[in-house]
């Protein structure tokens, strides 16, 4: 769908303010620091990297799903669905919006077992619990909470097309291209309109590559003050990474992140939501059989 | 799902069975497709992902709307507008006539939804009366996108394996794996036949075989600018011999005209229709130029 971005769910439903996304994140703000919320961010946009590549996806699907797992907590708390399971289930429902084809169960699950083993031990001791029924019913979860909007425009094809008009596929696309991969570890995506990004990554790697665009740029009209705050963003991922050393400081920060109450597997801590928003359509549905009686009957 | 009351049964879709239901909040009547989970393999079909998230995002009046997708313990389902009918049981109930009018608003309507997909980089993929929605008040829609699917950049690969046979291209029977907004222009084509013959339709195929016979014994025009008839040759469709599934087929002895083919079409109507049944794909004529046609240069040729 590269139709009508700002006809599409994504423009309309799903470029979230700021000060919104801040708001519903004070939540797990109690428990984790901005910098430490955005480090957790970080690790499961590398695990679903990780999932993505060894299940031979192009990068397009890897960031649609990286997109979802960011659109599910920008609406609810980390505690709410366990995000080894979240992120997963992210990648199985973009293989098949993007018509990646369905991957076998087994291969889902045997890939979250090895990753999670060779990749990321020094973020998840023992081995991976969840099974194929934990990821279908989460599924369940993340199509409701995203409304089902699930076509995504990415960064990508605005950048091709930019660097093509420039002239500089072979110079500028590639570290704009990888700049854009980066920019799945930041809310940059819940934020901004894709060509906003891609103009954001290509300002950054024409710095970078010490090309001067600025002609180029003077020509378009678009919200500068916008691409400035993308890549302010950018950088300030790119100075966190320099002191950051993931495999040392991560456990302690999952230590600290907000859990679904052990007592309880995902599975019934979503049945319990299911029930409460049953009970609910149960008392609506009985306060609008009153009003219906209340109506006369000529009115029906 | 409390919210609606189930009227009647339907009909069953691609994954699911299709209930006719009430809101009892608005009375407004509406369509339940329900998914089915029973598939323990795929969790919600992609067949069925596929319809909601390219509905979610094409609103047209000639594209069925999806109102809502309502979850409820481990089912799913879409509610749809209600149409009271759809093509293959109008045909059915038309005792064999269609008024010229009513065969233009229709096509028109099928013209203008399929454009509004196509501009939208969605192929709907399996175009044919049965997806084709009526409502009472003559307006025609595109249902039934669990096959379609979205295109753009890079090009891909897609499963030759869509779109039912009789309004399948030559190229896809061939086996061809890349296509484009064409593959969906032949079926309108087909269609229009069809509506023009009151619901006769045009190449009802029994197989892959039969089918191709069926399109290589017409009178079509393989390419905008060589006008051959009968069985089609590399010099005619290039690339030809080239498809997975190519197999020479004779040349058959052409022995209709359109006039025979479509005798209740007007003359306009068969141009239209020969510039749509063209079997070398990049010269089947497009949705949105199949708007600027002669034939729909009229007063009566908006929705009635």
């Amino acid at each position: 769908m590269a139709g009508n971005f700002w006809a599409s769910s994504h423009y309309q439903q799903w470029i979230i303010d700021r000060q919104d996304l801040y708001r519903e994140r004070q939540h797990d703000l109690k428990q984790l620091t901005e910098e430490e919320y955005q480090k957790v961010m970080i690790l499961f946009a590398n695990v679903i990297q990780a999932l993505g590549e060894h299940l031979k996806f192009r990068q397009q699907v890897i960031a649609t799903a990286t997109v979802y797992f960011k659109r599910f907590y920008a609406r609810n708390s980390l505690k709410s669905i366990d995000p080894w399971l979240m992120a997963p289930t992210c990648a199985f429902l973009a293989s098949k919006v993007e018509e990646y084809g369905v991957i076998s169960n087994n291969r889902l699950i045997t890939t979250c077992q090895n990753i999670v083993k060779n990749k990321f031990g020094h973020a998840f001791n023992g081995e991976y619990p969840y099974r194929i029924q934990h990821v279908m019913e989460c599924e369940f979860y993340l199509l409701e909470m995203m409304d089902c909007c699930l076509i995504m425009y990415h960064p990508y094809r605005p950048l091709t097309k930019f660097c093509a008009d420039i002239g500089s596929e072979m110079e500028l696309l590639p570290v704009a291209w990888r700049m854009v991969n980066d920019c799945l570890r930041t809310d940059v995506p819940l934020l901004y309109p894709p060509y906003l990004i891609a103009l954001a990554c290509l300002h950054l790697a024409s710095i970078v590559k010490q090309k001067d665009i600025k002609t180029w740029c003077a020509e378009l009209s678009v919200d500068n003050d916008k691409v400035m705050e993308i890549t302010r963003t950018m950088v300030s991922l790119y100075e966190t990474w320099k002191s950051y050393d993931e495999k040392k400081e991560i456990q302690a920060i999952l230590a600290k992140m907000p859990k679904p109450s052990p007592s309880r597997p995902p599975s019934e801590t979503t049945s319990m939501q299911d029930a409460n928003s049953q009970q609910q359509q149960q008392q609506q549905q009985q306060q609008q059989q009153q009003q219906q009686q209340q109506l006369p009957s000529g009115g029906v | 799902m409390q919210k609606y009351e189930k009227l009647e049964k339907i009909g069953e879709g691609t994954y699911g069975t299709v209930f006719k239901a009430k809101n009892r909040e608005t009375l407004e009547i509406v369509a339940l497709k329900r998914v089915r989970l029973d598939d323990d393999d795929e969790g919600v079909p992609s067949s069925a992902l596929r319809e909601i998230c390219l509905l979610k995002e094409l609103k047209h009046k000639n594209v069925v709307r999806l109102h809502d997708v309502v979850h409820s313990e481990r089912k799913l389902t879409l509610v749809f507008e209600y149409c009271d009918q759809d093509l293959k049981k109008y045909f059915d109930a038309c005792n064999g006539e269609i008024d010229p009018d009513v065969v233009k608003s229709f096509m028109c309507q099928l013209l203008r939804g399929i454009a509004f997909c196509h501009s939208n980089n969605v192929l709907h993929r399996d175009l044919k009366p049965q997806n084709l929605l009526i409502n009472k008040n003559g307006e025609l829609k595109l249902a039934d996108f669990g096959l379609a699917r979205a295109f753009g950049f890079p090009v891909r690969f897609y499963s030759a394996e869509v779109v039912t046979l009789w309004y399948r291209p030559p190229d896809v029977l061939f086996g061809a794996k890349m296509y484009s907004t064409s593959i969906d222009m032949w079926s309108a084509g087909c269609i229009f036949a069809e509506l023009a013959n009151a619901g006769r339709p045009l190449f009802p195929g029994n197989d892959d075989d039969d089918q191709l016979k069926r399109i290589f014994k017409y009178p079509l025009t393989l390419t905008s600018v060589s006008r051959l008839l009968g069985t089609p040759t590399e010099d005619s469709w290039p690339g030809l011999s080239q498809l997975p599934n190519y197999r020479p087929f004779p040349m058959y002895h052409v022995n209709t005209t359109w006039q025979q083919v479509v005798p209740k079409l007007n003359s306009k109507g068969r141009d239209l229709l020969q510039k749509l049944l063209v079997c070398y794909p990049p010269d089947r004529l497009s949705a949105e130029d199949s708007l600027q046609h002669a034939y729909f240069v009229d007063a009566s040729s908006g929705p009635k």
